[in-house]
């Protein structure tokens, strides 16, 4: 089953160009990882495909889950299963975690949760991460460490369960042990949804097998391979791609 | 002086640049009207008695007004022990004042809810902590959206003692508030959180001042306004630390989130400092909401409404995250969800 399929994307801000020209088609099961060098267009891309306003899509086309995207609003994404964990997330203060997570699940599920039901669910999930519960009480990402954020941002797509997760640079701020944590629950994912995976390192790779890794350089995916790509990738560097 | 006596403020003066005398006044400035007085329903212990102001100290219009339009005062006596005092103020009629005095000592939490449809309301709070005193106060203004409230209060904070103050300004369409807090003697403090909300045209004006008369002595003020429709919210603070308050630390911030083109917010903390070894910091900020916040949370499935009221939540929510008196903080909280949420289904 196809989940995304981006066809020949052309993006700029402020009238510069980005992506110059991406074709990636994502189905159900599938674990695709992008890597390229910093300012390469990775994250980006993955924000194209949320929806962020400041971004402006000049050609090609976005279909997700046999729809094109061109009409869907940021948050009619998010209900229609799709799912960005963020490089940053930003700090909300005052909003507390459990009522944030309370009203998104709510709000993609499109019904009113029984407290009880999510309470056990949102328990699991957060034993899965080795979460503190005192998490539910702080504000969303404020004074959280890089790590914190990274679980919380893997919270949300537990519970969210959805059928495009893309991760940008998710493995950034984790200590071994986190990422291993983190890992496990992008796996829980990826068994039944499409992954798209922005990384710079072998070493979430290593715990997230990819079936695709694309190698992206300025704006433009130049090479696709397997998870052996990724490996040459770490070993050599970028240039021997633009030779 | 009587108020008849005083000269009327001109726009000019610092303490009425943005509500001129005359739009908080009940009628016609060269009229003292005759105004009943405010209901007051109390809970907790604490000994309430009624009686009449003789003298005012007071050279402010605001006070010496509240004081001719109605004598009659309600002082409460709070020997602390840990109680909590709740104290209902209800506003009914045409004009209404109400006077009230709090002496306190030892630890308490009070918390004030003014409600009703007056057309205007009076209120004049005073307090004084007596030594070694912890008291945790709430005001919360929840008004009817027609009505006119003037309020002034002045507190006075004794050695080894301190206050929280939270409030939660939600009421009225034009408010005109002036607290003045004066730390006395050595070791006192104060900490004070204020939130506003502003919507349609509602008219929020809040000036604080603070004085640190002596030395080691400690304040914070934190107001956050968030401003919707056509609303005006104003904060000024007036920070004032004595010659020989040495080794006073004082802050002031706020924040202003800006909901719309035609809301506005203005904030203008002011500092007098005569000492030269003290701590104090002052910051303004106004802002829209933040575009990164409100994109994290659409992508997460919220609408763009549910999106902009969970930050303006949290944003007011956020005032009162430094009060360490968890009775007066949740309190405030609540009644701010309640509030925001019954906005929402109206």
């Amino acid at each position: 089953m196809e989940v995304l399929k981006i066809n020949d994307l052309h993006v700029s801000v402020d009238e510069t160009p980005i992506i110059k020209g991406i074709s990636i088609t994502i189905n159900k099961g599938e674990i695709h990882a992008i890597m390229g060098r910093n300012g390469a267009g990775k994250s980006t891309l993955a924000n194209v495909v949320m929806g962020h306003p400041a971004y402006e899509i000049t050609s090609g086309d976005i279909v997700f889950l046999g729809k094109p995207l061109d009409d869907y609003e940021v948050y009619e994404r998010a209900r229609s299963g799709m799912f960005l964990s963020f490089q940053y997330p930003p700090s909300i203060p005052g909003v507390q975690v459990g009522n944030f997570l309370k009203k998104s699940v709510a709000s993609v599920r499109d019904q009113q949760l029984k407290a009880r039901e999510f309470r056990k669910e949102l328990n699991a999930a957060m034993e899965q991460l080795e979460m503190d519960k005192s998490f539910l009480s702080r504000y969303v990402n404020d004074g959280f460490s890089g790590g914190e954020k990274k679980r919380l941002e893997t919270l949300q797509m537990l519970l969210l369960k959805p059928q495009l997760a893309l991760l940008d640079e998710t493995d950034s701020g984790l200590d071994i042990d986190a990422l291993r944590v983190v890992s496990k629950g992008i796996n829980e994912i990826a068994k039944d949804s499409g992954c798209l995976v922005i990384t710079h390192y072998q070493r979430l790779l290593d715990l997230v097998k990819p079936d695709y890794v694309h190698a992206m350089i300025d704006g433009k995916i130049v090479m696709t391979g397997g998870p052996e790509l990724a490996l040459k990738l770490e070993e050599n560097g970028y240039d021997w791609l633009e030779a | 002086m009587t108020y008849l006596d005083m000269e009327i403020p001109s726009r000019s003066s610092h303490l009425w640049r943005y509500t001129p005398w005359k739009r908080i006044h009940p009628s016609k400035v060269d009229i003292v009207p005759s105004c009943e007085t405010i209901i007051i329903n109390h809970e907790g212990d604490c000994e309430f008695k009624e009686s009449i102001r003789t003298v005012n100290e007071s050279d402010d219009i605001s006070r010496v007004f509240l004081h001719e339009c109605n004598d009659q005062m309600n002082i409460v006596e709070i020997d602390g022990k840990g109680q909590l005092v709740h104290v209902n103020l209800i506003a009914s009629g045409e004009s209404v004042v109400g006077h009230i005095d709090f002496q306190c000592k030892g630890e308490a939490t009070i918390i004030i809810h003014l409600s009703g449809s007056a057309t205007w309301t009076g209120l004049h709070i005073t307090g004084n902590l007596e030594k070694n005193s912890s008291i945790g106060y709430a005001f919360v203004n929840e008004l009817d959206s027609n009505s006119k409230l003037l309020r002034c209060e002045d507190w006075n904070i004794q050695r080894d003692s301190r206050l929280e103050y939270g409030e939660l300004s939600i009421g009225g369409f034009r408010n005109k508030t002036d607290i003045r807090t004066i730390l006395s003697d050595s070791n006192s403090s104060l900490k004070q959180a204020v939130a506003v909300y502003g919507v349609d045209s509602r008219h929020d004006d809040h000036h604080m001042e603070i004085s640190h008369m002596v030395k080691h002595t400690d304040s914070s003020l934190i107001m956050n306004a968030a401003c919707g429709g056509r609303s005006h919210s104003i904060g000024t603070g007036q920070l004032f630390i004595a010659r020989n308050a040495n080794n006073s630390n004082a802050g002031q911030v706020f924040h202003n989130l800006l909901l719309s083109q035609d809301a506005r917010a203005d904030a203008i903390p002011e500092l007098e400092v005569l000492s030269d070894d003290v701590s104090a910091a002052h910051g303004a900020a106004s802002a829209p909401i933040d575009k990164e916040q409100l994109h994290y949370l659409l992508s997460r499935g919220l609408s763009p409404e549910q999106s902009e009221a969970l930050i303006v939540e949290g944003f007011l929510v956020n005032t009162f995250s430094s009060l360490k008196n968890k009775i007066i903080s949740d309190d405030l909280k609540t009644r701010l969800k309640i509030h925001l949420e019954c906005g929402i289904m109206r």
